[in-house]
């Protein structure tokens, strides 16, 4: 038993990625691919019984987005001065097989990944590519654990084996190793990854190849936190930074799907017209990841709804805003990333409520429940942003007195964090009652301000040297009694 | 140079100028040489920790006074730093927990924790416990009395804990129920008088009794203020005389000034400007109950009976909204805005009968 285990462990780094089992491709691929990539053969066959077999044919790739896939680095829609020195350096390590590295930042979905695989592809460099493993693992039947290595341990054993030894299946072509979902300790222990690199660059005779993508959000941003500029000296690695695709790459990038569409896939996809492509290409915001998506989605014929489109569908739906069904009337424009509202928008939106009138009934043209959906992963700044701008749009006082009642209730319900459902009513409450309270709104430029930081200063102890030293005062105590008059007395000598 | 509020506090229970009954009970309650927690709670300036002072005297001599200024450095669960002053002798520590915010229970019970721990290196005609001071105990949050609750059952061998507060109502029932809770009224006015001609007698002055009663009435009842009060108007006039302008803190002309504000004119626009004047009350560290108790104040002296009951009862509701809510400005403004809604029918209305 424990022979047969051995032996696994054995043979998984070097068998693992023969040509039938490519490492995973693209990031996308993996949630929409999993299904066809990892079903072995009698899943599907349980698939194609269950379902219809027609369906199944009529995509007729594992995996749909491959058939767009580039295929040379001309294709590609980074900018081709990006897609060179990626090359150059590619060629340069390649030569000197070294353990040189490689760090490839950039928004999501800009191409980082394939270009590298692309590239890898055209000068026939083997890519081997880390994926965390899942550590979950039952108990044996005595309820203990079995005993695990270190993560940092197989990450480094995995990276270095990848780049030393050659499968038997290849034949003796060069070797990158690409790392591109960091385990978790590294994240947590950046001291750990240094340690693990310099043993990389001791006993590894391959280049490496790390990608991040780049977030806005500060704390999560792991090339900041792992590839610190002392690391990157440290390692002479090269960094290069991806843009967001631009316009033209990505109309050009369009371009060549629609015409592998109207070459092979007729019969799944419309021929997408440049009016479609325009469209998609506005609303992707740089990612031609989602922009290929998108087009997918825009372009399936309307009548088959097959096992795989249904698929997809559900995913776009979770991930993007939930707005999806307005999008066809108008016109993929609310369709892709452009969707999410920014909070000043809101504002906006709130604080002008706009109303229509419709077949004698009134109607607002934004309803509120439209506008916290937006928002409820942050009721309180969005709350605060309304409180802080809502004035001078009211004319009567009246009219504000009823607003900021509402806007007391609502700060009063978001206080109860511990119920979850008070978030929604308090923004729901504050959204609602400030739409309907403005009767005749003012309707003049006013910019929004944001809230302001009430981080109340108290003053130190220090400040009045007439104090006792040895007395702990109050902050409050200090501001309601002492202040004024300890600056009268503070005078004293002037006035003596 | 000292304050005259420092300079002459009461050194000895039985030299306290008021409650002298409650002082009288309290030495006994040391001399039994064991005493419960306690929570002391009481309007500000009525002098309760002058008589924690006292007490602590009482109990361990005057090495009680020998004090040291310290900061405490402790770490929250998610890894920030926190430091906060405290004051301590050999036999006691006090801290103010509402200096760090929401993070008070970590300094709380590790707090409790370390001082508990260490035991007393001689404890030969000493007490066998150590105390723990807490100032403002009704402004922490619940969390952090939860905790509180837990450790003081947990180390009543080696600490006692005196809290302060200024009310009980905002103090959860499990730690009322776990302390001796002992409430020190306000001294009354004529109280007050009589400490400030003690006071300037031992100044070597000569306090006029019209001016004594005036600065009692000015300082709502608050010793610490009227004691600061006399020593201001020394400072700007002396020898005293009857009529002398009495000095206010600066906190409530800005006050009365921002209520004359909500009078003046009654429009979103104005609001907008009160709102700028909460903000500036709020941060410079008014407690935002006092600018409401303030406010209310001002602008009910403009009301006939009826709308001052309806004032009234909207202040009661918003105030005690802003104790539930996050942002004391949200209720500050609503009540603001309630009130110059109210105002302003109440004008229009009686102008309406004089035409």
């Amino acid at each position: 038993m424990s022979n047969l285990k051995k032996d696994k462990k054995w043979f998984k780094p070097t068998f693992d990625f023969d040509e039938n089992e490519p490492p995973k491709p693209k990031k996308p691929l993996r949630e929409t691919s999993k299904t066809p990539q990892t079903s072995s053969v009698d899943r599907k066959a349980s698939i194609s019984t269950t379902n219809n077999n027609i369906n199944f044919l009529q995509v007729n790739h594992k995996n749909w987005m491959k058939n767009f896939d580039p295929v040379s680095p001309e294709d590609l829609a980074v900018h081709i001065k990006k897609v060179q020195e990626v090359e150059e350096w590619l060629k340069a390590a390649c030569i000197h097989n070294r353990s040189d590295m490689l760090l490839l930042t950039g928004p999501v979905g800009c191409g980082k990944t394939t270009t590298i695989h692309t590239i890898a592809k055209k000068y026939n460099v083997k890519v081997t590519e880390w994926i965390t493993p899942l550590d979950i693992e039952l108990p044996s039947d005595n309820g203990e654990f079995e005993f695990r290595e270190k993560q940092s341990t197989k990450f480094l054993d995995f990276i270095i084996n990848a780049a030393n030894f050659t499968s038997l299946l290849d034949n003796n072509q060069n070797k990158l190793v690409l790392v591109e979902d960091f385990p978790n300790t590294f994240l947590r222990t950046p001291s750990e990854f240094t340690d693990v690199l310099q043993q990389y660059k001791h006993r590894a005779k391959s280049p490496i190849v790390f990608i991040c993508s780049e977030s806005h959000t500060e704390g999560r941003n792991t090339s900041i936190s792992l590839f610190t500029p002392s690391v990157k000296d440290q390692f002479q690695m090269h960094h290069i930074v991806f843009n967001g695709v631009s316009m033209t790459g990505l109309r050009s990038a369009l371009k060549r799907v629609s015409e592998i569409i109207s070459k092979k896939y007729t019969s799944v996809y419309n021929v997408p017209t440049a009016d479609m492509i325009e469209c998609v290409v506005n609303s992707s915001a740089g990612d031609v990841r989602s922009a290929v998506l998108n087009l997918h989605f825009a372009c399936l014929r309307g009548s088959n709804c097959n096992l795989e489109t249904s698929m997809i569908l559900e995913k776009e739906s979770k991930s993007k805003a939930p707005k999806k069904k307005k999008q066809a009337s108008s016109k993929f424009l609310s369709l892709g990333k452009d969707q999410t509202v920014s909070i000043l928008h809101g504002v906006g939106r709130v604080l002008n409520p706009k109303v229509i009138v419709e077949n004698g009934t009134q109607r607002l043209t934004h309803a509120p429940r439209d506008v916290i959906e937006q928002f409820l992963s942050n009721p309180n700044s969005f709350v605060n942003f309304l409180e802080e701008n809502y004035l001078p749009h009211f004319s009567s006082a009246d009219q504000a007195d009823k607003a900021a009642s509402v806007l007391s209730d609502a700060d009063y319900m978001l206080a109860e964090w511990r119920e979850k459902m008070c978030q929604e009513y308090g923004l729901y409450t504050a959204v609602a009652g400030l739409m309907l309270a403005n009767k005749n709104p003012v309707s003049a430029w006013n910019p929004v301000r944001g809230p302001k930081n009430m981080k109340i200063q108290y003053p130190t102890p220090q400040e009045f040297p007439a104090l006792d030293q040895n007395f702990l005062y109050k902050g409050k105590v200090l501001i309601t009694d002492y202040q004024t008059y300890c600056k009268i007395i503070g005078n004293k000598p002037d006035v003596m | 140079m000292s304050l005259w509020v420092d300079k002459h506090r009461p050194r000895d229970l039985m030299k306290l100028d008021f409650h002298k009954d409650q002082a009288a009970r309290l030495k006994s309650l040391v001399q039994q040489s064991d005493f419960p927690h306690l929570l002391i709670y009481g309007p500000s300036g009525a002098g309760k920790k002058t008589r924690i002072m006292c007490l602590l005297r009482e109990l361990y001599g005057s090495g009680v006074e020998r004090l040291r200024q310290e900061t405490m450095n402790f770490t929250t669960p998610s890894n920030k730093k926190i430091e906060i002053m405290t004051v301590s002798s050999n036999y006691h520590i006090e801290v103010n927990p509402t200096d760090v915010g929401i993070h008070d229970r970590v300094v709380i019970m590790d707090l409790v924790k370390n001082v508990a721990q260490t035991h007393q290196i001689d404890s030969s005609g000493q007490r066998e416990f150590k105390v723990v001071i807490l100032n403002e105990v009704d402004d922490l949050t619940k969390d952090a009395q939860h905790a509180l609750r837990r450790t003081m059952e947990k180390y009543v061998a080696t600490c006692r804990l005196i809290l302060i507060a200024n009310s009980i109502s905002r103090v959860i029932p499990a730690i009322r129920s776990r302390c001796l809770t002992i409430r020190v009224p306000a001294p009354t006015e004529n109280e007050i008088a009589s400490i400030l001609h003690l006071v300037c007698k031992k100044e070597g002055l000569s306090l006029p009794s019209e001016l004594a009663m005036r600065i009692a009435k000015c300082s709502d009842r608050n010793l610490r203020r009227a004691l600061l009060m006399c020593e201001a108007c020394k400072v700007q006039q002396y020898p005293f005389t009857a009529d002398q302008k009495v000095p206010e803190p600066d906190w409530q002309q800005f006050i009365r000034e921002t209520a004359s504000m909500i009078l003046s004119e009654q429009s979103p626009k104005k609001l907008g400007e009160v709102r700028q004047k909460l903000y500036e009350l709020i941060i410079h560290g008014v407690p935002p109950d006092m600018v409401f108790a303030g406010l209310l104040k001002e602008l009910v002296r403009n009301c006939d009976m009826a709308m001052k009951c309806q004032v009234a009862s909207h202040a009661a509701m918003y105030e005690h909204r802003m104790r539930l809510g996050n942002k004391p400005i949200f209720h500050l403004e609503a009540f603001v805005a309630k009130f110059m809604a109210i105002y302003k029918k109440f004008m229009e209305e009686s102008l309406g009968d004089a035409f």
